[in-house]
């Protein structure tokens, strides 16, 4: 565990900056910290910690997915009309969009590994396309209410503990199995460092690419459905704001953005980072707009510090103040 | 005592040296990559540095060529203080460096990446492409390069053809002091011969040029004086002429090297590994052979002659037809992950160190074991106590001189890499061993390991299919060696007839008729 930790230092950051964020929001708003406010914060990083946890998988194996608003807003519209507000669908409705999510990440990976589509052209392309098809499907009117059950999974708790920080952290320890534990794992490290030095050590690299998508097209489904419980309906964008937040989320928690590094339990902080800053801004008395360049200017300091150019920079800085 | 020693003989000459470097000393983090060490160099000379990998040379000449700044001690160039902020400021004062890491740019032509950041310009400041060609064509054909289109892009061009054209991009800054950096290790026969010669004509035009080079014949023919480095400290500063090459071999690394190339017993027996009939792939066309348990068969001829496309082809990293088997049985090898079946399998040592072989940013743990994680898996899960046993057994069998298993593979030195890459291939047990060129850049101490290595598996029935571009090697560890010309094998020489001039003799003698 420590050899772990000394090479995930990033990590570290990561959660001290976590601590570090809610101390100074506990500060300039007192009830912060309160057991209902700490529940609510919870769930609210759970759902960019679902949708996080397939891009986490992408990003480590050197891709990126652009696809996951409009694979969570089809999934959760999709279910939402299949289901018209019954429970009882969801045995059949709930599998069947999973395996949508999961059927978006192969094709996805497919492009990207079997016919060499640039990740960020493929899983674009993939997106606007089942944007225009469920607007096609909708006619852009409402869905049906969300089923009780998903109301259930996404706002209910078990003894004072949100269901939905119960499946995450499900979800966090079959993640860290996987990257920790299997040879999954292993050979998605490989050839997110280098993709020919992968191949060459026999690491069945096309494999690994596609289900790297097809884990993050499944997590990004199911994180539309438990969102429709959240907001009661399903609506035409409600899957945009994770787009910008999955990514960052893996970025702030210390994976290099060019693959080969990083861990979902770093995601899981990043995670939270991103919603309690949406917590501490408001606090502040900033708009909605100030949260946007706070958002920006986080990730970006947090990609910089991990890249190579920043690294540069800073030992140039060192030499000069140095010198003079 | 080496510091003292060497101290007083390099003071000794030294009123009109252009390079003068005392008491430098560098260190990364706790690792100490220099430790006083001496140098010192007059203009007009050829003058060789030599050490082990890891002994401080590349240190040596990053510092000179600007790209690393020491912490202590000086150097002086033309009795000036010089302490180069960055690699342009080195150029300023006359010093050029040609690296073996290769720094040119895939995309730009011959011509662009010679006069990178340098090119004439026309006078609204865009570049002089008539300029550009006319001085590339002049610089080419005053240093007699060997022919190279200057608008060919440069990631159409061979390894060996990018190495002269890093020469050329050397020689372009018209330097007082030109680093070679085993600038010789990619090049084929003939133009390493043309580099050594161009680097005489340098010296004899007045520059200094500093050449480093694992090849002891090369600094036997163009050296006039030597600095050897060992362990980040000067132990000895020669005259060519006045040291023999065992005591120079014995400086680098410190004990007698009794012989380079081990014995080489008759292993081979008579159970065919691998056969190869009719295999086609790019420039390769219908080469059929036979590699036998306990053989070590040599791959030779000039570069670019269907080597590589052989091993990339055998290997299932290129498209081939054709037919293989492995020992007896018919083998469909469409790609490196069934190459790598186990013990009837064939691993390869790859050409490309650090872009084929290594995650530099990886584990040494996690390098050796990539290829065998099935090894160490129980019921879906890795085993922490297994793998490590499998990571110690090689550490300890190939003497991987690493802090822990856990240092990153990038921070080990060359010949450590290369051991690493070796241990990665042995794991998966494949008994079929395709080796390319796996002692370039690779120090005297851990060639001669190599060597023994390969005759040890060998001798334990492994069946082992040799390139290299250093003929000797060739000479002196294949029990055959198949000379390759136009993608097809021109002869196959054993026993007596193996020599350099037989290799190259086939290499060469109908390749000017073809």
């Amino acid at each position: 565990m420590n050899a772990f930790l000394a090479r995930n230092r990033l990590i570290l950051l990561a959660y001290a900056g976590m601590v570090l964020l809610l101390v100074v929001t506990a500060l300039f708003s007192p009830g912060f910290l309160s057991a209902s406010n700490m529940r609510s914060t919870v769930v609210l990083a759970a759902f960019v910690g679902i949708v996080a946890l397939g891009q986490t998988f992408v990003i480590v194996g050197g891709g990126i997915d652009l696809s996951v608003p409009w694979v969570l807003n089809s999934a959760a519209i999709i279910m939402a009309l299949l289901c018209a507000g019954q429970d009882l669908p969801l045995i059949w409705v709930a599998p069947l969009v999973l395996a949508g999510g999961a059927t978006i990440g192969l094709i996805n990976g497919l492009g990207v590994a079997q016919f060499g589509v640039p990740p960020i052209i493929m899983t674009l392309a993939t997106n606007v396309i089942l944007q225009g098809l469920i607007l096609v499907v909708t006619g852009g009117s409402p869905s049906p209410a969300a089923p009780s059950v998903i109301k259930f999974l996404s706002v209910g708790r078990i003894g004072g503990i949100p269901v939905i920080a119960l499946i995450w952290l499900a979800l966090t320890l079959i993640a860290t199995l996987l990257l920790s534990k299997a040879a999954f794992g292993r050979h998605l490290y490989a050839l997110g460092t280098s993709a020919t030095v992968a191949e060459f050590s026999g690491v069945p690299t096309a494999r690994t690419t596609v289900l790297t998508y097809v884990i993050s097209g499944t997590t990004a489904a199911l994180a539309g459905m438990l969102l429709t419980g959240y907001s009661g309906v399903a609506y035409l964008g409600m899957g945009d704001a994770y787009l910008f937040t999955s990514i960052a989320a893996v970025a702030i928690g210390g994976a290099s953005i060019l693959g080969g590094s990083g861990h979902y339990l770093g995601t899981v902080a990043g995670a939270m980072v991103l919603t309690i800053l949406t917590g501490l801004l408001p606090a502040l008395n900033l708009s909605s707009g100030a949260l946007l360049v706070v958002y920006g200017a986080v990730i970006l300091i947090t990609v910089s510090l991990g890249s190579e150019a920043f690294a540069g920079l800073a030992s140039t800085l060192r030499r000069s103040t140095r010198k003079t | 005592m080496p510091g003292g020693f060497s101290q007083r003989r390099i003071r000794s000459g030294t009123v009109m040296d252009l390079v003068v470097a005392t008491g430098l000393t560098k260190r990364y983090g706790g690792i100490v990559a220099l430790s006083e060490a001496e140098f010192s160099a007059r203009a007009g000379e050829v003058h060789a540095l030599l050490g082990e990998n890891g002994a401080g040379k590349s240190t040596f000449i990053q510092i000179l060529s600007g790209a690393a700044r020491h912490d202590g001690g000086s150097i002086l160039v033309d009795g000036q203080d010089f302490r180069p902020a960055n690699p342009d400021a080195a150029q300023a004062r006359g010093i050029a460096a040609v690296f073996q890491e290769l720094s040119l740019i895939p995309d730009l032509s011959v011509e662009q990446n010679i006069w990178f950041r340098r090119e004439p310009r026309t006078l609204i400041g865009t570049v002089d492409r008539t300029a550009l060609r006319r001085k590339t064509l002049e610089l080419l054909h005053k240093y007699d390069f060997p022919a190279i289109r200057p608008d060919r892009e440069l990631r159409r061009l061979t390894l060996a053809e990018r190495q002269i054209v890093e020469v050329a991009k050397g020689l372009a800054k018209e330097p007082r002091v030109l680093i070679l950096d085993e600038a010789t290790s990619a090049l084929p026969a003939r133009e390493a011969e043309w580099l050594l010669k161009l680097t005489r004509r340098l010296a004899a035009e007045g520059r200094l040029v500093i050449f480093i080079s694992h090849r002891m014949a090369e600094v036997r023919a163009i050296a006039d004086r030597l600095t050897i480095f060992r362990n980040g400290r000067t132990v000895a500063a020669h005259d060519a002429g006045a040291v023999s090459d065992g005591e120079i071999v014995t400086q680098m690394i410190g004990r007698n090297l009794d012989r380079l190339y081990p014995e080489r017993l008759p292993t081979a027996t008579d159970r065919v590994a691998l056969r190869v009939d009719g295999l086609s792939s790019g420039r390769l066309s219908g080469v059929g052979f036979s590699l036998r348990e306990g053989e070590v068969l040599g791959v030779g001829g000039l570069q670019g002659h269907g080597q590589r496309e052989l091993f990339q082809a055998l290997f299932g990293a290129a498209k081939a037809s054709g037919g293989i088997e492995l020992w007896g049985k018919p083998a469909s090898i469409s790609n490196p992950r069934a190459a790598l079946t186990g013990r009837d399998g064939i691993a390869l040592v790859p050409e490309d160190r650090r872009g084929q072989g290594l995650l530099l940013t990886k584990s040494v743990r996690e390098n050796l074991t990539l290829a065998v994680i099935k090894r160490f898996t129980d019921k879906g899960f890795l085993s922490a106590r297994k793998e490590e046993a499998l990571v110690k057994e090689m550490v300890n069998f190939l003497r991987i001189k690493t802090q822990t298993p856990e240092q990153l593979a990038g921070t080990l030195s060359g010949g450590n890499q290369q051991k690493v890459i070796f241990g990665k291939m042995l794991l998966t047990e494949a008994r079929v061993l395709l080796l390319f060129d796996p002692t370039r850049g690779v120090d005297v101490g851990t060639k001669g390991e190599i060597f023994q290595l390969m005759r040890d598996l060998a001798a334990k029935g492994y069946a082992i299919l040799f390139h290299s571009s250093d003929m000797p090697e060739l000479v002196h560890v294949a029990d055959r060696v198949m000379v390759m010309r136009n993608g097809r094998i021109a002869a196959t020489l054993e026993g007596e007839r193996i020599s350099e001039e037989g290799i190259l003799g086939a290499a060469m003698l109908e390749s000017e008729a073809a």
